[in-house]
């Protein structure tokens, strides 16, 4: 499967990503100028105002000049202006991404490690009763939509138990400082980062089981037996590393699901990240924020798979030999 | 091959739970307008009612029945679930068998192009094209489709061209079969537990991203859906009425998808015999 992405796969789907985010508010009914500007740029709305946006997506010239407008502003790296927060796309965004990042970034580590970790178990001892209940148990648990799971978790630990905070990624206005500011993030970030840890486990449990059932029988195990190395050696030098590299090659999709579940997580529990902003927007029909969360998780999602897809070969040298 | 879909499902414990969830969930769903007297979307002046005998799980904030919205809730599930999954798998099929067939240029376009779409991220696209038209349940489904067939065709298509090198397939192809013929005839039918798993993973997407998009308010509005009930039900977590309005509708969807990822478990051994035998679940 990896590999053989090559650069003109991911060609298409960026080409594809643009186009879409050019072509879509351009095909909507009514004035154009609502559907790239968003309802709040009409309140503001005046013959210069009018006359400067027109001018800056070309708007008065045939489609195709407007598309290279669109390309060469984007390329600049401007992604728009949202006339609801009356700042630059990119601020915009670049303010909330921090927090969507470190949860992002929490779950995935975890849910990665935690998930590898306990197929490696679940494989090792396949059809016993842990096995069982591991596989019954994370499967079911992969059932649960993320925001079902920040829910529940909102519910009996924010609400019912009232340990954990019920929103937000900061007590505001407390003033705290030094440790007592990093534990402060932690806590509020501790339920969404469960919720989504508990959502993506089980994609890389079951994967990194069902290779571990694989390479349990390979030939190269029975020769490390047979060297009499310990069980320990055999199940992680031998085994579980080789079980690793699957779960790696999904990372890059998984980097997709989890960006996409925390935009729905970070709804549930008020987060100040980039899902919350992208909930703003929808709401407010904030066209160009929304424009611009959509650019930047796709493209990240596709910059994640290639560097994923370039790494693969170094790390499985067999992959490399085989094309 | 030559492996029974329904013995392997029968076998396995997960299976079978994820077969009756199912069956369960469907007969909720078909026999709706028997199980509840209430219309779904009919509004009254009772609203937030506690659950009675009147009202199984009591009302929403508009006075609907709760009861009656997640069994109606669970055909809106279902149809785009199994619509998508329907749909997609034509597509898949099309485009897979076609591919493998033909060869040559098209068969480097098609795949370029499915590679392309499995490195997007579909729920991110759904919710832009979303924003813009609010999707008709019909729209939802053309459009989760239309992302969805890639996952399909590349695996058909790989099947589809060692099929394509059997025996059998050349002998027919030696009594003057036409392609057309030999992709129905030869091809399609064999193709039958990997199309199993790949249409219960486009169904499960579906059934999925149509709650969550529900969820975030850019659903039908006309549509009952649990996603909807979610929605609306979190804006009152501060009262207890989540325990029979926001729960319910939320274990309703999560039980659909754990049947739905049972099942497709279970077929998934048959395609790799190596995950079967010994007492797995």
């Amino acid at each position: 499967m990896t590999g053989k992405r090559s650069l003109t796969t991911y060609g298409i789907a960026f080409l594809f990503i643009l186009a879409l985010n050019f072509f879509l508010p351009r095909m909507m009914p009514g004035d154009p100028l609502t559907a790239i500007y968003g309802d709040e740029a009409l309140v503001a709305m005046t013959p210069a105002l009018k006359a400067h946006l027109v001018a800056r997506f070309a708007l008065d010239q045939p489609l195709w000049q407007q598309f290279t407008a669109y390309i060469s502003t984007l390329f600049r790296g401007d992604m728009g202006w949202s006339y609801f927060y009356n700042a630059s796309v990119l601020k915009v965004i670049l303010g909330s991404l921090p927090w969507t990042l470190l949860v992002v970034g929490t779950s995935l580590v975890l849910a990665t490690l935690l998930g590898i970790e306990l197929g490696i178990e679940s494989g090792w001892r396949r059809g016993s009763r842990t096995d069982r209940a591991l596989l019954t148990g994370l499967m079911s648990l992969n059932g649960f939509p993320d925001f079902f799971l920040g829910l529940v978790l909102l519910i009996v630990f924010g609400v019912l138990l009232g340990v954990a905070p019920l929103s937000g990624a900061l007590t505001p206005y407390s003033g705290l400082s030094g440790l007592a500011l990093v534990l402060d993030v932690l806590k509020h970030m501790a339920l969404p980062v469960a919720a989504l840890t508990a959502a993506y486990l089980a994609g890389g449990y079951l994967l990194t089981r069902n290779t571990m059932i694989t390479v349990l029988k390979s030939p190269f195990m029975l020769t490390a037996r047979a060297k009499g190395l310990s069980q320990k050696t055999l199940k992680y030098r031998h085994a579980g590393r080789n079980s690793m590299l699957p779960v790696l090659t999904m990372t890059g999709i998984w980097l997709g699901r989890v960006v996409t579940g925390a935009l729905f997580v970070e709804l549930v529990f008020a987060y100040p990240g980039v899902g919350q902003l992208a909930y703003q927007a929808l709401l407010a029909r904030d066209y160009p924020v929304i424009q611009g969360v959509f650019l930047m998780v796709a493209i990240s999602v596709l910059i994640v798979n290639f560097a994923v897809d370039l790494l693969y070969p170094k790390l499985d040298p067999r992959v490399s030999y085989a094309r | 091959m030559h492996v029974s879909l329904k013995k392997e499902i029968k076998q396995s414990h997960t299976g079978q739970a994820g077969l009756i969830i199912l069956v369960l969930v469907i007969a909720l769903a078909a026999l709706a307008p028997f199980l509840s007297q209430y219309d779904p979307v009919q509004q009254s002046a009772t609203s937030l009612l506690p659950p009675s005998i009147s009202h199984w799980l009591g009302t929403n904030q508009v006075g609907q029945d709760i009861w009656s919205q997640l069994l109606y809730g669970a055909r809106t599930s279902l149809m785009v679930g199994f619509g998508v999954g329907v749909l997609g798998l034509i597509l898949g099929i099309l485009f897979g068998v076609s591919a493998a067939l033909i060869g040559g240029l098209y068969d480097k376009i098609v795949m370029r192009i499915v590679d392309a779409f499995i490195v997007i991220p579909m729920i991110v696209v759904v919710i832009l094209v979303a924003a813009y038209i609010r999707p008709d349940l019909a729209v939802l489904i053309l459009l989760l489709a239309l992302l969805s067939w890639q996952g399909a065709a590349r695996v058909i298509r790989a099947q589809a061209l060692s099929l394509k090198e059997m025996g059998h397939i050349n002998a027919s192809r030696t009594f003057g079969a036409s392609r057309f013929y030999l992709a129905w005839r030869h091809i399609v039918p064999d193709l039958g537990p990997i199309l199993l798993v790949e249409f219960i993973y486009d169904v499960r997407r579906a059934v999925f991203i149509e709650a969550g998009l529900a969820f975030l308010g850019i659903g039908d509005p006309m549509l009952v859906s649990w996603g909807t009930m979610m929605h609306d039900a979190m804006k009152f977590s501060y009262l207890n009425v989540w325990q029979w309005w926001l729960v319910p509708a939320g274990v309703a969807l999560s039980l659909t998808i754990v049947g739905l990822t049972f099942v497709s478990h279970a077929a998934e051994s048959v395609l790799d015999p190596r995950l079967r035998g010994g007492a797995v679940a």
